[in-house]
């Protein structure tokens, strides 16, 4: 069955270090290329301004606290509803949003 | 009732009570003095609810309060508080005797009682004294300590202010007091179960009866009309994954259709009081179908037995490992030996229950879940938690934890609480039993390993073979990581030119397997250098020069295929040579009598810093130029916030007192991983270091020193340090096995001197001691801590402790150490500095119990000649052996 916590994915064209629900391992790895082609693959075809404004949120909150930011974090941050917020992204903000903006997932034991 | 009068802590008080009321229950739930601490189950055996009354020491939980009326009592809260505190606390502080903290107030309190009668007591006396008082995590070594210390403090031999480390001082390489120390010791610091939670209901659960079953049946409408019960909940109302899940989501918080092992749990019953909870837990119906029960790896592996889990085959993981050409080189080997190793399942056995609290904070749709427990992951906990309680706002905080050991990796109870907080919308407490605790838990893997180890005429290592399968359990939990950490180290210390390995791990109906001091190598390391020490025999050779032949040298490859540029392992068999010496002269005069001593070696180079680890540490100046580091490092007892004081002080300039640390709090910490994997000092002292150095190169650029400085000049004051391990990936080629390995090595050599009665198998360990190069050494007494509580929690895996699903329900049963199986123990520290540690430390948390158990197998075999291949080594498989006096296998 394979090794159950990482995996090299091809994505964007560079070979990415990913744990085994698809999110980076390396939240340097990321770049808006490999956004693209991970919103690509959640059928999101072209990330509109609101999905990006999301995306940034995710990533300045993640560079500045060292953690993901809890829901009510991008209700205040960025005014929208939560109920918005969940439609936003295909799989809501903690499968879909924070994986395309390569934050990682919480990790466990390696 | 009984009406009874007591002078508690200089205040008389009146309670009428119960009979069966005992003082620990008055104590924490009438007076809320939460400083008295429960373990056992109230069956005395823990004596952490230590108290004296009327000047003797008593175990709380034997004492009936009605037969009290008229008696004085003193808890650790009427001792002194941090600000006043008693000399007995600060020298339990001061001797470093204060790890997790649990047990701490009822060792004070024993040590009080002792000293009030016998203010000079000897080493024999202190022990009986504390016989009754259990301690998993120091040896009982800094506790005995602690207790000389307390005399000469009370006697005006000296003060406290004479012996503390000036704080001004050097930082790194010296003994300051945790900073958490004075607080448990005072008995203030909060445990799970201490939460003062108003208007909570209580908490029980249902659990399975059965190990392996499906549930036809499930009738909760009797409980329901039970007294003072609120609510009853099974699956369905759980509107989440209801998955606890590290790897793999194949753990049910409550069962859905199946049972996979005994004690899995079925209902949440919630009510007013624990009584009432546990009452209509047990009326709670339920109709098995059982199915056949997987007892072992081999009857999970056999063709046609029934598959565990729909999802995942019985045998869930493989991975070979294989470098070099093992066969050819067996086949031109010297000297062969082969044998067949085992280990049993064991118990982590922190003190501390596995209790939890939960509740809501605010109101509607900004209403957010906080669950409060003991584990030692919390980010990974809150996203298991948002996952399976299918609720996003949820913060996790880390209590004080009463030990660990690696066993809340996991969730366990905080599951429960928190799916009984959210479906009922009240404060619950779930404060299980020791029993149940027990039986909710991951414990250690046991591990079969069939072995050939050979080496040429020149002693130097050839080839080694090991075949091995893990019984995981009825859930994964961490069990590919187990196998890859074995595989990550499978070489130790030495250069093994050629390797042929197979790892298999098998779902059972057994307890799942999960992370437990050391995770792996200390299964292995049994099975390899007991084989070390059969084929030094074969050879002829000095067990200590065969090994100091065989390390492997700087530029030289692990079994994995990773070259290692920094090896200090020769120059630790030269550090322990003269001691070695010694114990062996000592030994060889005491061969005659039925009481025979043996010397034993066991070595380890325990990895530190995983390939591709990840490490995140944020720091922030404070207005009072004093320094906050947020990140979630937890620590149930090792001395992280040591760590992290002092390196941060180190680094700053900042005087420690000015250092503050905020790590219990999944809305105010970076993640960081889990306190786990000896990780914390390398990868969140590692990451530290690069924050703290981020912030330093800022002063430097604006040509300032202050907060107010960095702001006048719009410079941040706030930075995030991360430190990334080597390694592209974790990932081992599924076919051999190559790849990385962990950045840096802690280690270590154990000589055991035991001492076995060949009349009645018993092994008395008369010392054991420790050679470790950890590089540098942040905290001395910490260190010290850590490898006293490994080698204590060694000589139970190898000679006592075993966990029976079903049968081991207490202390007793589990056969804890006390300080009547305490033994001496000695530390020879060399330091190398680790090119890439924080400045130059690994982590010693695990290596310390990793070579322990095969040192002590090794004495035994030494002292009488018999091999013990399966653990634990317990009197009677010893006296068996001795009756057939085996001949060392070749």
């Amino acid at each position: 069955m394979g090794d159950l916590s990482q995996r090299f994915c091809t994505i964007a064209g560079k070979e990415i270090l990913v744990d085994n629900e698809g999110f980076l391992w390396h939240v340097e790895d990321w770049t808006e290329e490999i956004a693209d082609a991970l919103a690509l693959e959640c059928g999101i075809e072209r990330l509109t301004d609101a999905q990006w404004a999301v995306i940034r949120f995710l990533r300045n909150y993640f560079s500045y606290y060292g953690r993901a930011p809890m829901n009510r974090d991008l209700k205040a941050g960025l005014g929208i509803s939560l109920l918005n917020l969940e439609a936003l992204f295909p799989g809501g903000i903690r499968h879909g949003a924070r994986r395309i903006a390569g934050l990682p997932n919480p990790k466990s034991c390696t | 009732m009984n009406k009874v009068k007591l002078k508690i802590n200089g205040v008389w008080h009146q309670f009428i009570v119960e009979p069966g009321r005992v003082l620990l229950d008055l104590l924490r739930e009438d007076l809320r003095l939460t400083g008295t601490k429960q373990s056992c189950d109230r069956k005395g055996q823990c004596g952490a609810c230590t108290v004296i009354v009327n000047g003797k020491a008593v175990r709380s939980c034997l004492q009936k309060v009605s037969r009290l009326d008229g008696a004085e009592v003193i808890t650790v809260e009427g001792l002194g508080t941090p600000d006043n505190p008693h000399l007995i606390q600060e020298a339990y502080v001061l001797a470093g005797a204060i790890q997790c903290g649990f047990c701490t107030p009822g060792m004070i309190m024993a040590t009080k009682a002792l000293l009030d009668r016998n203010p000079d007591p000897d080493d024999r006396e202190i022990k009986k004294a504390l016989e009754h008082n259990l301690c998993r995590c120091t040896g009982y070594i800094k506790i005995i300590d602690a207790v000389k210390l307390s005399a000469r403090f009370l006697r005006g031999e000296t003060t406290p202010d004479a012996i503390r480390p000036d704080p001004n001082g050097p930082k790194i390489g010296v003994s300051h007091p945790r900073p958490s120390a004075m607080i448990k010791a005072c008995g203030l610091a909060e445990f799970a179960a201490d939460i003062k939670l108003q208007n909570a209901l209580e908490v029980a659960v249902t659990r399975s009866t059965e190990h392996h079953a499906r549930l036809l049946s499930l009738d909760t409408s009797e409980a329901e009309k039970m007294p003072g019960v609120v609510g009853v909940m099974t699956a369905k109302d759980i509107k989440g994954s209801n998955r606890i899940k590290i790897l793999v989501a194949d753990q049910p918080i409550l069962a859905e259709e199946k049972v996979y092992c005994l004690g899995d749990a079925i209902a949440i019953v919630a009510a007013r009081t624990k009584e009432e909870a546990l009452a209509a837990s047990a009326a709670v119906k339920i109709v098995y179908d059982p199915l056949p029960v997987l007892k072992t790896p081999g009857e999970a592996l056999v063709t046609g037995a029934i598959q565990l889990h729909a999802d995942w085959p019985n045998l869930c993981y493989r991975q070979p490992q294989i470098k070099g050409d093992a066969k050819k080189a067996l086949a031109e080997s010297a000297a062969v030996v082969e044998a067949d190793f085992s280990t049993q399942i064991n118990h982590q056995a922190p003190l501390e229950p596995e209790a939890t609290v939960a509740y809501m904070e605010g109101e509607g749709e900004d209403a957010q879940l906080v669950v409060v427990g003991r584990g030692i992951n919390i980010h990974q906990y809150l996203a298991n938690l948002q996952e399976a309680l299918g609720y996003e706002n949820i913060r996790y905080e880390e209590a004080f934890s009463g030990g660990n050991f690696g066993q809340k990796l996991a969730m366990t109870s905080e599951a429960i609480s928190g799916a009984a907080a959210l479906h009922f919308r009240r404060p619950v407490r779930y404060i299980p039993s020791l029993a149940e605790s027990m039986i909710m838990t991951s414990k250690r893997h046991t591990f079969t390993m069939k072995v050939r180890l050979a080496c040429g005429a020149d002693g130097k290592l050839a080839a080694f073979t090991i075949d091995f399968i893990i019984d995981n359990g009825a859930y994964h939990i961490i069990g590919t990581t187990i196998i890859k950490r074995v595989l990550w180290m499978l070489s130790g210390s030495y250069n093994i030119p050629n390797v042929d390995a197979l790892a298999r791990l098998v779902y059972t109906n057994n307890p799942a397997g999960g992370a437990a001091r050391g995770a792996g190598p200390p299964q292995i390391t049994f099975a390899l250098e007991s084989a070390m020490d059969m084929l030094a025999e074969k050879i002829g050779m000095d067990p200590l020069e065969f090994r100091r032949t065989n390390s492997l040298l700087p530029g030289q490859s692990v079994s994995t295929g990773m070259v290692y540029d920094q090896w200090p392992f020769p120059e630790l068999c030269d550090a322990i040579r003269p001691t070695y010496e010694r114990a062996k002269r000592e030994a060889a005069a005491l061969k005659d009598g039925p009481v025979k001593r043996g010397v034993g070696l066991g070595t380890h180079a325990f990895g530190i810093g995983g390939p591709a680890d990840v490490g995140r540490v944020a720091v922030e100046l404070d207005p009072d130029n004093g320094l906050t580091i947020f990140a979630a490092v937890a620590d149930p007892g090792e001395g992280n916030d040591s760590m992290l004081t002092q390196i941060a002080s180190h680094l700053t300039g900042i005087p420690m007192e000015k250092i503050r640390l905020v790590t219990r709090d999944t809305d105010r910490t970076a993640g960081m991983g889990p306190a786990a994997a000896s990780r914390m000092t390398y990868m969140a002292g590692g990451s530290l270091v690069l924050a703290i150095e981020q912030l330093k190169q800022a002063m430097k650029e604006a040509g300032v020193d202050t907060y107010e400085g960095l702001k006048n000049v719009g410079k941040p004051v706030h930075y995030l340090g991360s430190k990334i391990a080597e390694g592209k990936e974790a990932i081992l080629d599924p076919e051999t096995g190559q790849g990385p390995s962990f950045e840096s090595r802690v280690h270590a050599i154990q000589m055991a001197e035991v001492e076995v009665n060949t009349e009645t198998g018993e092994v008395h360990v008369v010392r054991v001691t420790t050679a470790v190069d950890p590089g540098t050494v942040i905290n001395p007494q910490n260190l010290e801590g850590q490898l006293h509580g490994g080698m204590d929690q060694g000589v139970g895996f190898a000679l006592r402790e075993e966990y029976i699903h079903g049968e081991t329900k207490d202390w007793f049963t589990f056969k804890f150490p006390t300080t009547k199986t305490a033994f001496d123990m000695d530390v020879i520290i060399r330091q190398t500095p680790r090119t890439k540690g924080p400045l130059g430390a690994t982590g010693v948390g695990e290596m310390t119990m990793v070579c322990t158990a095969p040192a002590v197998i090794n004495a035994i075999y030494d002292a009488c000649g018999v091999r013990i291949y399966d653990l634990p080594a317990t009197p009677d498989k010893i006296k068996a052996a001795l009756a057939t006096q085996e001949k060392p296998l070749t």
